[in-house]
């Protein structure tokens, strides 16, 4: 390469093909060096190299490969490769960064503004480009199209995201020391035990979002429901019958319920009150990151982590903004028009945008705000190759929602009856949408619902046909899905949009809960219950949470880092002492809820020969091959089924449509897949 | 001291999840026969155990107390 270039570093291999193309005017030449790609061109007079990162290719690490030894208090910066069996191209690509470095006269930060991107491109710059990371300049975007790419470059910036990296860099080393250090504890402990080594990981976000579900799943397993009882009347008029509701909706006592359906059968009811009310429903605010995870968890059943994923490939394909945002903000400085008139060239939205495109364009705007990135918003671009169905649907999302900002609020008919029966009241309620306003363009993901109610005026006179009276129970608290869990995370504010997602995929990895209802395993109860008496402070949302404000302060430049770290590591060797003080009963618990994990792990469901036993996953001692057996074998049960030898047999709860044998998930390199284990299902179809 | 339902160490015959469940479930009692008119022990127990929305400490719970 030749001397005295522009080195651009991104974050992403993708990101930096977007960047050249824009900054080339599509004229770049891709370039291999080192076995990663790179791009070369011109512009204006000035020669640029534009490389990419692949995420971090950096992580923090402890000198010793002892992964038994703690504490753990000095850490260095690593190449990612040898930190994370995950990351084996980071070598590569910081191999080929150093080369191009030392050919550039001018560095240019082009990773994503946030506290990762900048966290990345900080150590590209310190550590491959021999400490460029105060001389490097800023390209600061929020969209990958190329108007705001050009804009970007033609305005580089000196020096912006200084406390962004800062902090970053101490949040890494903050997690890593807080998760090794009492990770290996934990595991330690259950090791003194006599079982064999299974990581118990506890993170510094993961610990208090653990409490959250434990202390739910206590609500849930601890629950009684205690009976009430609905009444309702049939009313009748001239053979014209409807239903209308007592006014209280829970009748706590039977003897009342019973009384009161004796007093009004047979009775008149007149209409005493006839209440219509217009009320306005807003948009809904555009979208940060949390609330695009909470609506499409709502809308398609998408995980949090799944939906940034999706949301991540949309915007690396110019189609939609930055996603990770906390903003509900759309700036004025967004061309409005030009984005709703590229959404107009999509068929879908095509006749929306005559009806927006009027003077004195304006969204609602949300009370959320991000000095970094606007709101996620499309970019008006359309899509260049076909979207798989969930990134449509996430596109979807994202343009009817920016679509919605826009439009007038909606008017609803809110209509509500009383029906009296003597003393007794009874009441009905409808609703209508009379002025659809933006949920015209919200579509299918309005919910709201009409409840239409036939005629009715003040004075009309019923027959009181019938009075049911049905017992119910309270309903036992919903366990927390991944959507409210998020939510639950940020009200309580820990972790951050970019991490919330993983922190609760870990959980699940971790086996602390299973399954899509987040049910709380045995070993999730286990690890929270002996970190609550043993070091409770891991647990604690007060001292996650002290620690987010003051990362928050290391970004905006209030505070250093040192300080922080400095406090981290003496809480942690507090709870460290604690934790070692009582390794043996610390060890013993978990280990008992390991076993438990195990032990039902290996369970697939009732057996459906002798409705005794329990079907089981067997390994054979002769054979070494696992099969399907069933535990009353011993009292003549023969049922039995092969299973795949390779794999993971994940169960479920569900037994099969067809045979009431047990389903399970068979989880390999490629995609997982559902499985009936009865060979003789008759679901199954023959070759 | 092992949980007799789940095997946990807890304080009494009890684990401190099962022990909070059995607080629950007698604590429900005295409104069940408020909201029934009166029902007794046992048969209470019973419809605690069948109730699909009971949770399945209390419901061990009571299926326990029927033993006693």
């Amino acid at each position: 390469m030749d001397r005295g270039y522009t080195l651009v570093v991104c974050e992403k291999p993708d990101a930096a093909r977007r960047v050249s193309d824009a900054l080339s005017g599509g004229d770049s030449k891709s370039v291999l060096v080192d076995g990663t790609t790179v791009f070369r061109f011109t512009r204006k007079g000035e020669e640029f190299v534009v490389c990419s990162a692949q995420g971090h290719v950096y992580g923090v690490s402890d000198p010793s490969d002892e992964r038994s030894v703690y504490p753990v208090f000095d850490v260095e910066w690593y190449s990612s490769d040898l930190v994370d069996e995950d990351s084996a191209g980071a070598a590569r690509r910081i191999s080929s960064v150093k080369k191009l470095a030392t050919g550039a006269s001018k560095f240019v930060n082009a990773c994503d503004f946030d506290v990762e991107g900048e966290t990345i491109g900080y150590n590209l710059l310190r550590y491959a480009c021999g400490g460029k990371e105060g001389a490097a300049l800023r390209a600061r975007f929020s969209t990958l199209t190329e108007e705001d790419l050009v804009k970007a470059f033609d305005d580089l910036k000196s020096q912006v995201g200084q406390g962004l990296a800062r902090a970053g860099r101490a949040r890494h080393v903050i997690d890593f020391v807080w998760g090794v250090n009492l990770s290996r504890a934990l595991s330690q402990s259950a090791l003194g035990s006599g079982h064999r080594y299974r990581t118990v990981s506890v993170g510094r976000v993961q610990g208090p979002t653990l409490a959250f579900l434990v202390e739910r799943e206590k609500e849930v397993r601890q629950f009684v429901p205690i009976p009430y009882w609905k009444v309702s009347g049939i009313f009748e008029k001239d053979g014209r019958k409807l239903t209308a509701g007592y006014a209280r909706e829970r009748v706590e006592v039977r003897a009342l319920a019973e009384k009161l359906r004796k007093e009004c059968v047979g009775k008149e009811a007149v209409v005493s009150e006839v209440r219509k009310n217009i009320v306005q429903a807003s948009p809904p605010v555009p979208f940060n990151i949390g609330d695009l995870q909470k609506e499409a968890y709502r809308a398609f059943g998408f995980t949090p982590s799944r939906t940034l994923q999706i949301a991540e490939r949309l915007y690396l394909g110019a189609l939609i903004s930055y996603p990770r945002t906390g903003s509900q903000r759309l700036p004025p400085s967004l061309n409005y028009r030009r984005i709703i008139q590229g959404i107009g060239a999509i068929s879908e939205y095509s006749s929306y945008v005559a009806e927006l495109l009027k003077p004195g364009l304006k969204p609602v705007q949300g009370a959320k705000d991000d000095p970094a990135h606007p709101a996620i918003h499309p970019t008006g671009e359309k899509p260049r190759r076909a979207l798989d169905r969930s990134e449509w649907s996430v596109f979807d999302l994202v343009v009817r929602r920016f679509l919605a900002a826009f439009g007038p609020s909606a008017r609803r008919e809110l209509v509500d009856v009383t029906l009296a029966v003597g003393m007794n009241e009874f009441r009905l309620a409808g609703a209508r949408t009379v002025f659809p306003g933006w949920m015209r363009y919200y579509g299918r993901f309005t919910g709201y619902r009409d409840v239409e109610l036939p005629n009715i005026s003040e004075g009309d006179k019923f027959r009181v046909d019938d009075v049911l009276v049905e017992e119910k129970f309270e309903q036992r608290p919903p366990r927390y899905n991944q959507g409210s869990l998020l939510e639950k995370m940020e009200k309580e504010r820990i972790g951050t949009k970019a991490t919330r997602a993983d922190i609760i995929a870990t959980l699940v990895g971790r086996g602390y809960v299973s399954g899509e209802s987040m049910e709380v395993t045995d070993l999730g109860l286990t690890v929270d219950e002996t970190l609550g008496r043993y070091a409770p402070s891991i647990i604690s949302t007060e001292l996650t949470r002290g620690i987010e404000e003051e990362l928050e302060e290391v970004e905006r430049g209030e505070k250093g880092e040192a300080a922080l770290l400095r406090d981290t590591v003496r809480s942690i060797a507090g709870q460290l002492a604690e934790l070692n003080t009582n390794e043996e009963a610390v060890g013993e618990e978990i280990d008992s809820a390991l076993m438990m994990t195990v032990a039902k792990s290996f369970v697939l469901g009732k057996c459906p020969v002798c409705k005794a036993g329990e079907l089981r996953v067997i390994r054979s001692k002769k054979t070494k091959k696992r099969f399907v057996g069933c535990s009353n074998y011993a009292s003549g049960c023969r049922a039995s089924a092969p299973l795949p030898q390779s794999g993971t047999i994940k169960t479920t709860v569900r037994p099969c449509e067809h045979c009431s044998w047990p389903i399970v998930y068979v989880v390999g390199r490629g995609r997982p897949w559902r499985l009936c284990v009865n060979p003789a299902c008759p679901g199954k179809k023959k070759p | 001291m092992k949980c007799v339902l789940c095997g946990r160490e807890g304080v009494s015959d009890l684990c401190l999840y099962h022990a909070e469940a059995k607080e629950r479930v007698e604590a429900a009692y005295p409104k069940w026969v408020a909201a029934c008119g009166g029902i007794d022990w046992k048969d209470y127990l019973d419809n605690v155990k069948r109730n699909p929305q009971t949770g399945q400490w209390a419901k061990e719970i009571a299926e326990h107390l029927q033993g006693v």
